[in-house]
């Protein structure tokens, strides 16, 4: 057994869990977050994504003992209790998830795309999200709800086409 | 040496205990809710415009917060994990199972074979499909075993301890061999051969005689898996009063209550499906899978029972869509009038029935597509193989003959020098036509659909490349529009 201590979404957690664990089990079963979820386990999918220290990484391919002392931020991390996140915001918004299974990974790649870049071009979200299959709603709306909350970010003034 | 041997300092318990950190004490629960709660009401009783609005869905402010719960997302005390075990053999008879080092493993609770299940077969038309193989093992995504364990990982281990002896028999892969009648029978003594539909419309001979050309053409598609991002989960637990609550991704609940009494030999009142959010259906999670094993390591074990399909089990053990082997025969007059039709349709049914009569119905049905055919013959054989079950998928059976039927109006226009709009504005459906099945058709608007699709995409009657050049202009001009 090995204990690993993280900063997941702010606060410093602790357990003690086998070798072989993945980020991705520890959140889930020891943690109890279950906002990230286990698509294909193999790194294909991106319903796993989290973001560790600033970088969206798939969690199933990520051993939790190599997280240890990380900053770790979920899905769960996001909203507070005043206000939801922009992207979230916007992704309920244009309806850009159906069955919402792929929408914690993609939210949290798009997190991380526009803590790196606050003005992506659509070029630049498709490649964020390069990691992150959907097989419901497709990828259109997930663009525009990203491009609505990146200008919600900038400050800039939105529109939305009803 | 004078020096004393040193002895390790002695430490109370109770300083041990005292000295331990105390977030490690903490129970393993969430933390609290750290996002607003807002109660959304629907409006009830009220028409709202559809057409043109933007619409959003009520689900989707917890599928943004990551709190929808999906089966993987639940559990329950003292909750076991199940594996099973798959043949990966296509065809094959089984000499022996034996468990009994797989259950003599530290932590594996139960395991069940195909001679546990009370009634080992179900299917939404014909019942062939085992819920666990036993005797034979029909395609390689097979369950042979299943397992329940404290952890995954022990239920996977135990999985490879599971020795099974098997005779292995050739497998029948190709659907054109197996519609043969010489070839042995998937599962004989039936035949392979298990559904068929004709449609006969005019008299083709007539209609082929009074055409200018007869083109052919031969049409294949390939297996699909609809791969939903949520694989096929399902928590079973079986109560002392003999009743079993079933949570399941499982889209049919009452077709699937139906299956498991069937499979479990208990009235139907005694079983609870519960239909959780389902992450992802398009017709692969339409039957139940897993659902009776679980049911019956719950009762064994008596504690709730969890399984979630690997990915790797998504694709070999559930439904795909079916291949089809699609000939057609057309008869035109040289100015592009449809004047007969001959198809014939051979689907891959794969192991079992599954939903092959519905996708076999349609396909057949849709396979002239929607032109004014007056001499038409249209066959369509569903056959098995020792491949993956196919069954329902989107569309059932519509996609592959549209497939078939649009490139085969492609290769007419080209032959005869036409334009492939105009070649389809002459045979299309209009007001009052009959389809190839006697039904007189209402509100038929393709006519105007094609037209005005022409228009919108600045069609000019070249061909597909200039088309297609069109097409991704309209693209880039949308993507633009999205960048603004």
């Amino acid at each position: 057994m090995v204990t690993v201590t993280i900063n997941v979404n702010g606060e410093k957690r602790t357990a003690s869990v086998p070798p072989e664990t993945t980020l991705l089990r520890l959140l889930r079963d020891d943690f109890n977050l279950t906002g990230s979820k286990l698509g294909c386990d193999v790194g294909d999918c991106g319903a796993c994504t989290v973001i560790v220290d600033g970088k969206a990484v798939n969690s199933c391919l990520m051993l939790a003992a190599q997280a240890d002392g990380r900053d770790v931020l979920t899905i769960e991390g996001l909203a507070t209790m005043d206000r939801l996140h922009p992207i979230q915001k916007a992704f309920e918004k244009y309806a850009s998830l159906q069955c919402g299974f792929c929408g914690p990974g993609v939210i949290m790649s798009a997190k991380a795309l526009l803590d790196e870049n606050p003005d992506p071009t659509v070029q630049e979200i498709r490649d964020a999200l390069g990691g992150n299959l959907c097989r419901c709603t497709g990828y259109v709306k997930m663009i525009e709800a990203i491009q609505d909350a990146a200008r919600i970010l900038r400050d800039e003034p939105v529109e939305i086409n009803r | 040496m004078d020096k004393k041997p040193t002895v390790a300092e002695k430490v109370s318990p109770l300083k041990t205990v005292q000295e331990t950190p105390s977030v490690l004490r903490e129970p393993v629960i969430a933390p609290l809710v750290t996002y607003p709660i807002e109660v959304v009401v629907p409006e009830v009783r009220q028409q709202t415009p559809a057409v043109g609005q933007r619409a959003t869905r009520l689900d989707g402010h917890l599928h943004g917060l990551g709190q929808t719960r999906y089966i993987d997302d639940l559990s329950f005390p003292g909750m076991l994990y199940a594996k099973i075990k798959r043949a990966g053999v296509a065809s094959a008879r089984i000499k022996s199972i034996d468990t009994k080092e797989a259950e003599a493993m530290q932590g594996v609770m139960a395991v069940v074979t195909g001679k546990d299940v009370p009634c080992n077969s179900f299917g939404p038309s014909l019942k062939d499909q085992p819920v666990l193989a036993y005797e034979r093992v029909f395609h390689a995504g097979d369950g042979v075993a299943a397992v329940a364990a404290v952890t995954e990982q022990i239920a996977a281990e135990a999985l490879e301890k599971i020795k099974v002896d098997y005779e292995v028999l050739t497998p029948v892969l190709d659907p054109l061999e197996s519609l043969k009648l010489e070839t042995p029978g998937v599962h004989a003594p039936s035949a392979n051969i298990y559904q068929s539909k004709i449609i006969k419309k005019g008299d083709i001979e007539k209609g082929f005689a009074a055409s200018d050309h007869i083109i052919e053409g031969h049409f294949r598609t390939q297996m699909v898996e609809h791969v939903p991002l949520e694989p096929h989960a399902t928590i079973a637990m079986w109560d002392p009063n003999g009743r079993v609550t079933i949570y399941s991704t499982l889209g049919r609940i009452t077709l699937g209550r139906a299956d498991v009494a069937r499979t479990l030999g208990i009235p139907v009142s005694r079983i609870r499906i519960v239909a959780t959010i389902v992450g992802g259906n398009f017709g692969g999670k339409n039957e139940i899978t897993t659902e009776p094993v679980l049911a019956l390591l719950s009762k064994k074990t008596g504690r709730p029972v969890k399984s979630v399909f690997t990915r790797p089990d998504e694709f070999i053990a559930s439904t795909t869509r079916h291949p089809l082997i699609m000939d057609y025969k057309t008869g035109v007059t040289k100015d592009g009038k449809i004047q007969a039709r001959k198809i014939r349709l051979v689907l891959d049914g794969g192991a079992y029935c599954s939903w092959s009569e519905t996708t076999l119905g349609k396909a057949c049905i849709l396979s002239a597509g929607p032109y004014n055919i007056d001499n038409l013959y249209a066959e369509a054989y569903v056959v098995y193989t020792n491949k993956t079950m196919t069954g329902a998928m989107r569309g059932f059976g519509a996609p592959q003959v549209c497939f078939a039927y649009e490139s085969h109006m492609d290769d007419i226009a080209a032959l005869l020098n036409m334009d492939p709009l105009d070649i389809r504005l002459i045979n299309v459906f209009s007001e009052g036509s009959l389809s190839p099945t006697g039904q007189t058709l209402q509100s038929v608007a393709i006519k105007e659909s094609l037209l005005q699709a022409a228009k919108r995409f600045g069609w000019n009657g070249k061909g597909s490349a200039d088309a297609g050049a069109n097409l991704l202009a309209e693209e880039n001009a949308n993507t633009n529009m999205v960048r603004a």
